[in-house]
């Protein structure tokens, strides 16, 4: 395959690239010449007699159209003549006035019967068909009427459910909210409640701690008194200072 | 109707007919009846339209009757393409030169059995180097369809090249 195109190519060039001998000669460019002005002469004379059987043509076609206008000219002149000659047309206006009552009355009592027939025929079907037109509308608005209700008792209910969600919803967020408040104020008691014991407790050290201190003063200053005053009057201090 | 000095333009664009029409017939009685041929034609082109590009109009032309004088001399059954002695390759070694003259005959000879408008393309296109575009208009096709008949006409080429070697080998084999 690629042989062949390789072949191809080399051809192309062998053909493309061979030495072509200079030309073409003088001899060749002026017999070639020569021919052209031949070949153009025979055409012109070709055009010429062209134009010479047209010339023709336009005479043949020019006498055709006068002998037409002539045969015209022949049958306008005939029908203007026997336009002329030709017997005159009744009277239409007589014959219209004798007519015209006679005809208008019948054609009256034919209309008149004719539409009498159509009325009593048309009344019963009409009033036929006004009935049914009449049930039909009363069948669609019922139809319509319930379809509306329905659509509007449905749009009610939803807006219902809707407001009854709405509020449960309101109730459980209220709920949780004292909940949570409950909750808070516990805590914050119980924290209350812890300090105060603690303050308590430590306050109850303190004062046992105290009482324990006052007994031991007590005791020293009974001690002390003992030493210097009598038993009673050490006995009345005692109590003095417990109470 | 365009007025043209004939002497004029076989001056200017003589040399390009014959260039054409020599390449593809290679002899040069039958370049000289292609190039008067092709002059006359030209002549006629001219009574009947507007040329506004002489060099493309007369190359056409050469091609196209170049071509006509190549399926008629093959239709003759003339299988051995006279050769001047002009017509040699331009390569100094002559193995070569033969074998290049045996490749432009083949192809000579492809080319004339080819469909006239394939072979004008390629010829156009491969041999005078004209664009896709001017070979469209010359030839009054659409763009699209020079690529076509160029593509068809090289693959009917290559085949008429294998089948022609294929011969070969199996006469050198026998």
């Amino acid at each position: 395959m690629k042989e062949n195109e390789n072949n191809l190519e080399n051809a192309v060039e062998a053909l493309k690239n061979g030495q072509i001998p200079p030309g073409p000669s003088k001899d060749l460019a002026d017999s070639t010449l020569a021919k052209l002005n031949q070949v153009s002469e025979q055409s012109d004379t070709k055009n010429s007699n062209k134009q010479v059987v047209l010339s023709k043509r336009f005479k043949l076609i020019n006498v055709s159209f006068k002998a037409a206008a002539a045969v015209i000219f022949l049958i306008a002149v005939g029908y203007t003549a026997g336009r002329i000659s030709a017997p005159k047309p009744m009277d239409m206006e007589q014959i219209q006035i004798a007519l015209e009552p006679a005809i208008r009355e019948k054609v009256l009592e034919e209309v008149t019967q004719y539409v009498q027939l159509g009325l009593a025929g048309g009344y019963v079907q009409i009033k036929q068909e006004l009935t049914e037109q009449y049930q039909q509308d009363l069948r669609e608005a019922a139809v319509e009427i319930l379809t509306t209700s329905g659509t509007i008792t449905n749009q009610l209910l939803q807006d219902l459910i809707y407001s009854i969600e709405t509020a449960q919803f309101q109730d459980r967020q209220w709920t949780v909210a004292a909940l949570e408040q409950i909750e808070l104020n516990r805590l914050e008691d119980k924290g209350r409640f812890g300090n105060s014991l603690f303050t308590l407790a430590a306050q109850t050290v303190q004062t046992e701690e105290e009482l324990n201190r006052t007994q031991q003063n007590v005791a020293v200053i009974a001690k002390i008194l003992s030493d210097t005053q009598s038993d009673d009057f050490i006995q009345d201090e005692i109590e003095n200072s417990n109470n | 109707m365009q007025v043209i000095d004939w002497q004029i333009i076989i001056k200017e664009h003589g040399h390009v007919v014959w260039n054409t029409a020599y390449r593809l017939l290679g002899n040069s009685a039958d370049t000289a009846d292609c190039f008067q041929e092709t002059f006359i034609c030209a002549l006629k082109v001219c009574q009947r339209q507007k040329v506004r590009n002489f060099p493309a109009l007369l190359t056409r032309l050469a091609t196209t009757r170049a071509i006509d004088q190549l399926r008629r001399r093959f239709r003759r059954e003339q299988n051995s393409i006279i050769l001047d002695e002009g017509y040699v390759s331009s390569d100094s070694d002559p193995a070569k030169c033969v074998q290049q003259q045996e490749l432009a005959v083949r192809l000579q000879k492809a080319l004339a059995q080819l469909p006239l408008q394939e072979a004008q393309v390629f010829c156009l296109r491969y041999l005078n180097d004209m664009s896709y575009r001017r070979i469209a208009k010359e030839l009054n096709i659409k763009t699209g369809a020079v690529g076509v008949s160029l593509h068809r006409a090289r693959e009917k080429l290559r085949k008429s090249f294998s089948s022609l070697s294929n011969q070969q080998k199996s006469e050198v084999v026998l």
